[in-house]
């Protein structure tokens, strides 16, 4: 890629790239936007492949639009004066872009049965067996007579002596 | 004066705690139920579109059977004052019944909380979210509800994904498909919003600087509230469980015990 390019002809435009093109020149600017001392905050973040709106309009040739391909690419940074590069840095290293699985690739089904499920099952079929077990043994033995220190609910039979009391005789008469 | 056991007094008197005890459980039960099954969160729609809304299930179990152990409680409680042998077997017979299908219910609830991973939100989230070609009815209304749902969610928990941002870069999506990766890295409302709804920054959220765009996911957002759900409705109920089956033995060694 030869950096006499000049930036805005067809030679560097980015739709152009890379069938015709091996190279594109994006994200120009002044040096206005480059203080010295820097301002503080601000984001001193470049993003390529920003603009969508132009990434077909042959009208713009540095349009800064969305790559194309995986990649790998690479990126260099072009210092100019009157169109003339003055200052260039090297070419980075490749760059590849990541590349996205497809979803179904995600194993959403494989759940291991927790401890505590495991138990709570175990334990309550227990107890629903000890309770089954409990109704038959209450019925087929329960219903036979009851062993005699058990019958609860009937009161005692209480009898009550008749006390003779001396008035309930007919005295004779008192004897002198 | 008729003298009465004391053994079957004290018998009587732990038999009377112990259906009061079941009623105020079957009470606390149905009351615990209806809360959950009125979704205060909003993510019952995530829980239909993986069609396996068990929990729910699990949940409209609980509402019935809390109220009728509160309804056999007291007929336990009046057979066992009066000793009468027929209204103790009715007693007993109608609680197995209950006993059995709150059983299923706490199995339900405890094994469909391990059904509940990331992996299953994630793959729904990234099938689901603003799909646009549906096929019938019934996918169009489990899609908006899911988009909805996310939404709210990534709005109201400043979360975005479900382990994060990342989740949108790594995977390919249905919300890819019409929002392409220049424009539209993660969904819009996982950036930071201003008071009237909009990006505080948009450029910086598109770039992922940190403070422009939420960097944390929404799992423990979900994950949370269903929980709380599944523990609430499996364990509470296999201590009622336990506690009646101690009634209940009781209940059938009485029985065994008194003639009328």
């Amino acid at each position: 890629f030869n950096t006499s390019v000049e930036p805005g002809t067809p030679e560097s435009a980015f739709q152009r790239f890379p069938t015709h093109v091996p190279a594109y020149m994006t994200l120009n600017t002044t040096i206005l936007n480059y203080p010295c001392p820097k301002t503080p905050g601000g984001i001193t973040v470049l993003r390529v492949g920003s603009e969508t709106s132009c990434a077909g309009d042959e009208t713009r040739p540095t349009c800064n639009g969305p790559l194309p391909g995986p990649g790998p690419y690479r990126v260099k940074f072009l210092a100019l004066a009157d169109s003339k590069p003055l200052v260039e840095t090297a070419w980075s290293d490749p760059i590849t872009l990541r590349s996205a699985q497809p979803f179904s690739s995600i194993a959403a089904m494989g759940s291991r049965h927790s401890a505590g499920m495991i138990a709570l099952t175990s334990i309550l079929s227990i107890l629903l067996a000890i309770l089954l077990a409990g109704l038959v043994a209450m019925l087929v033995w329960g219903s036979d007579a009851c062993s005699g220190s058990s019958t609860f609910n009937k009161p005692e039979a209480v009898t009550v002596r008749r006390y003779n009391t001396h008035h309930a005789y007919d005295q004779p008469a008192a004897r002198l | 004066m008729a003298k009465i056991n004391d053994g079957i007094r004290i018998l009587q008197g732990l038999l009377v705690f112990g259906n009061v005890i079941i009623g105020m459980c079957g009470i606390a039960l149905t009351a615990e139920c209806i809360f959950f099954v009125s979704d205060p969160h909003g993510l019952y729609p995530l829980l239909e579109a993986t069609e396996n809304d068990d929990i729910y299930a699990a949940a409209w179990i609980g509402i019935f059977v809390g109220f009728a152990l509160f309804a056999l409680s007291i007929l336990g409680i009046v057979g066992v004052i009066k000793s009468n042998r027929t209204l103790l077997m009715v007693y007993i017979i109608l609680m197995l019944i209950t006993y059995a299908f709150e059983m299923a219910s706490c199995i339900t609830a405890a094994t469909h909380q391990d059904f509940l991973t990331p992996n299953l939100f994630l793959k729904q989230m990234l099938e689901r979210y603003n799909k646009s070609d549906t096929d019938n009815n019934n996918d169009k209304w489990m899609t908006e509800g899911v988009t909805k749902t996310w939404n709210k969610l990534m709005l109201q928990n400043q979360c975005c994904g479900v382990r994060g941002p990342s989740d949108w870069q790594e995977y390919t999506s249905a919300f890819r498909v019409t929002h392409n990766d220049a424009d539209f890295p993660w969904p819009r409302n996982c950036c930071v919003m201003d008071a009237q709804g909009s990006p505080v920054n948009l450029d910086g959220c598109k770039l992922g600087v940190p403070g422009y765009y939420n960097s944390n996911g929404c799992y423990d957002a979900i994950s949370g509230p269903m929980n709380t759900h599944a523990w609430g409705v499996a364990w509470f109920g296999f201590a009622i469980l336990c506690w009646t089956f101690c009634v209940l033995l009781g209940t059938m060694f009485y029985w065994s015990r008194i003639d009328d």
